[in-house]
């Protein structure tokens, strides 16, 4: 048994820097709000920063498996930890400004966001499912107390009432299915587990009921369709950059942690799982997409949009192959980036204007150009438009299914993008061609804009030179044996 | 005699669980809970996990159902008269059934794959070993867990506190 402590090195920084946090925001004076802001988010994105220093620098050629398979330290949980400190410094550099204006408690709101890419961090790493399970957890728990942060108005406490307690609900549910597939099998190892249902014949009650609950709750986790319902409501009343951590960092760790379980449990039964997994995914890009065409909040609307990109995601897992999770971990990377960047966008515009609503979009192309200008981008890339990254992500994840034949599922991937070109040029046209009274330009605070362009060159750079990012996926799909055999 | 203690236990927590759901004073739900709890805590002790039914019964029976006590205690119950009035309970009756059939036809129809060991009791040095080497990862991730609720309890409750203290006449 490989129990060294070593591997976890990152981990074990990462958990350090949050406490540090907490730390230098206890010795600084209560009434200074704005230095402790200021110093507590300049340490999460030194910890951070560091984590994903040290995790590049030593374990680029690791490939090991920790306490038998508990957690496993390769290129794909590498793969997953760079992902995850980029989306924590990103998510602490957008919060600067907006703690300052709208909350309280700065070190305890960047502590979390670190406890969170902890959780997330240990879910990619996860090789066995009270682990994941736990992991979940961590994610989870940091998420509802951030969700319900700010100064109160009806929509956050409604908001973070509805995720704590359908989390709650989902994760028992999910406990229920671990303690069924345990019982059945007597392992909660995946390799162990992929084994033994390779070697099963038909599938009793009591394993397909195991499984099904295990994937519903990481479909809640995903936003899955039938379990998006959460969705809208959280990201609305969340506060703005929290919503950009819950649809990029949460959703990603989600998808490592089911890509990797699919590979290494489910490779061997495929058959079992392809269908239901393909329905759900067709009903996930459909629902996401209709039900974003009448919404009028930015917030609600990117809500339905990363349901759909969800559902995207999904037509890449269900062929079962290495090709489709390579266009998997190729989307995240791209929708992360994308999405980072709109939210960032649309913080500016909460902080300028005091609002979210698309019609406070109009008219800026002439108030702020450079923003209208990365908001389009990112829309575009949302959509699937060529040059950015969403138009090379999507062909990769489209062209995996064509692969196995699930030529249906690319017809309805391929309509609910077109239909989501229709709500994303909603907010273009807005941008560009609605005419409004108030001309004056909008300043863009330093950071603010510094970070825009930043995520909007990633945007562009995964859209027309992806090969640096596609060494990054091939290298980390090939820790999925199961899936490199086939 | 293991088997009559069985349907006295089984039976026992049957009843209250459904005593839970059914009754319309949340003080009683919570009663028909620590009575459910302590039935699972003999269940497991039929099954010779002793270590289990200790904790069963020192963590659920007794350190939930007080701080469930206590939440209703401190909060007004005229805020919770919402609560009991759902019309949507048929529906819930219905899913609830059939989800438990579901479940209850698989576990009997299923029970002979079922991996069986020799039941005898475990030791609580070979427990304490589990937990600590075996399972030490998630054991220290729970850990954070821990601190990120705790945090979370104090940073939300404080901050009610802080807006003028409208919640917390207790």
């Amino acid at each position: 048994m490989n129990a060294d402590f070593t591997l976890l090195i990152p981990e074990f920084i990462l958990a350090g820097a949050g406490f540090l946090v907490l730390l230098v925001d206890l010795l600084l004076p209560r009434e200074q709000e704005h230095r402790r802001n200021a110093f507590t988010s300049a340490t999460a994105v030194l910890g951070l920063a560091v984590t994903g220093v040290v995790a590049a620098t030593t374990q680029m050629n690791t490939g090991e498996s920790f306490h038998d398979g508990l957690l496993f330290i390769d290129r794909y949980s590498l793969l997953f930890k760079v992902l995850f400190v980029g989306i924590g410094i990103a998510v602490v550099v957008m919060s600067v400004d907006y703690v300052a204006e709208k909350m309280s408690h700065p070190g305890e709101y960047y502590a979390l966001i670190i406890f969170a890419v902890l959780g997330a961090t240990l879910m990619a790493e996860s090789g066995e499912l009270l682990t994941a399970f736990i992991s979940i957890e961590l994610l989870s728990f940091s998420l509802y107390v951030l969700v319900g942060l700010s100064r109160g108005d009806a929509r956050t406490a409604e908001a973070s009432t509805k995720y704590i307690l359908l989390g709650a609900i989902s994760t028992a549910i999910m406990l229920y299915g671990i303690s069924q597939l345990f019982g059945v099998m007597g392992t909660t190892r995946f390799t162990e587990m992929g084994g033994l249902l390779a070697a099963a014949g038909d599938w009793d009650m009591t394993l397909i009921s195991g499984f099904v609950m295990v994937l519903a709750g990481l479909g809640f986790k995903l936003s899955m369709a039938p379990f998006h319902m959460w969705a809208p409501d959280v990201y609305e009343g969340a506060p703005t950059p929290i919503t950009a951590l819950i649809a990029t960092l949460s959703k990603a760790a989600a998808i490592a942690l089911l890509l990797r379980f699919l590979a290494e449990v489910g490779s061997g039964a495929v058959h079992e799982w392809r269908m239901p997994l393909a329905v759900l995914a067709a009903a996930t890009m459909v629902i996401g997409s209709l039900s974003a065409l009448p919404q009028t909040n930015i917030k609600r609307l990117l809500a339905y949009s990363s349901i759909a990109q969800i559902g995207f995601v999904l037509v890449g897992i269900v062929p079962n192959t290495v090709i489709g999770a390579n266009a998997v971990l190729l989307h995240v990377i791209g929708y992360a980036f994308t999405n980072l960047a709109a939210f960032t966008v649309v913080i500016i515009i909460e902080l300028k204007l005091g609002k979210e609503t698309i019609a406070d979009f109009a008219g800026l192309s002439k108030r702020a150009p450079v923003l209208a200008m990365i908001m389009t981008g990112a829309l575009f890339s949302l959509a699937g438009l060529p040059i950015f990254a969403g138009f090379l992500t999507k062909f990769y994840l489209f062209t995996s299914a064509v692969d196995k034949s699930l030529e249906w599922l690319v017809v309805v991937a391929v309509a609910t993008s077109v239909i989501s070109l229709y709500y994303y040029i909603r907010i273009v046209r807005e941008m560009y061609i609605t005419e409004t009274e108030d001309e004056s330009k909008l300043p863009v605070p330093a950071l603010l804009g510094l970070l825009a362009w930043v995520l909007f060159a990633g945007t562009i750079a995964v859209g027309i030179y992806p090969a640096p990012f596609v060494d990054a996926t091939n290298a980390a799909v090939t820790v999925l044996t199961p899936w490199v055999a086939l | 005699m293991g088997l009559i203690l069985f349907y006295i236990l089984g039976g026992l927590t049957l009843v209250a669980a459904l005593g839970v759901v059914t009754t319309r004073n949340i003080v009683y739900g919570a009663l028909f809970l620590l009575v459910a709890m302590s039935g699972v805590a003999g269940l497991f002790v039929l099954l010779f996990a002793e270590f289990l039914a200790l904790v069963q019964l020192l963590i659920y029976g007794g350190a939930i159902i007080i701080v469930i006590l206590f939440a209703l205690m401190l909060t007004r119950t005229t805020d919770f008269s919402v609560a009991t009035e759902h019309r949507r309970w048929p529906m819930a009756a219905v899913i609830s059934l059939a989800l438990f059939g579901l479940l209850a036809g698989a576990a009997i129809g299923d029970s002979g794959d079922y991996n069986t060991y020799q039941r005898s009791g475990i030791s609580i040095e070979e427990l304490g070993k589990g937990l600590f080497e075996n399972w030490a990862v998630p054991f220290e991730i729970a850990s954070i867990v821990l601190l990120v609720a705790l945090i979370g309890a104090i940073v939300i409750g404080r901050s009610g506190e802080e807006e003028g203290g409208e919640g917390d006449q207790g």
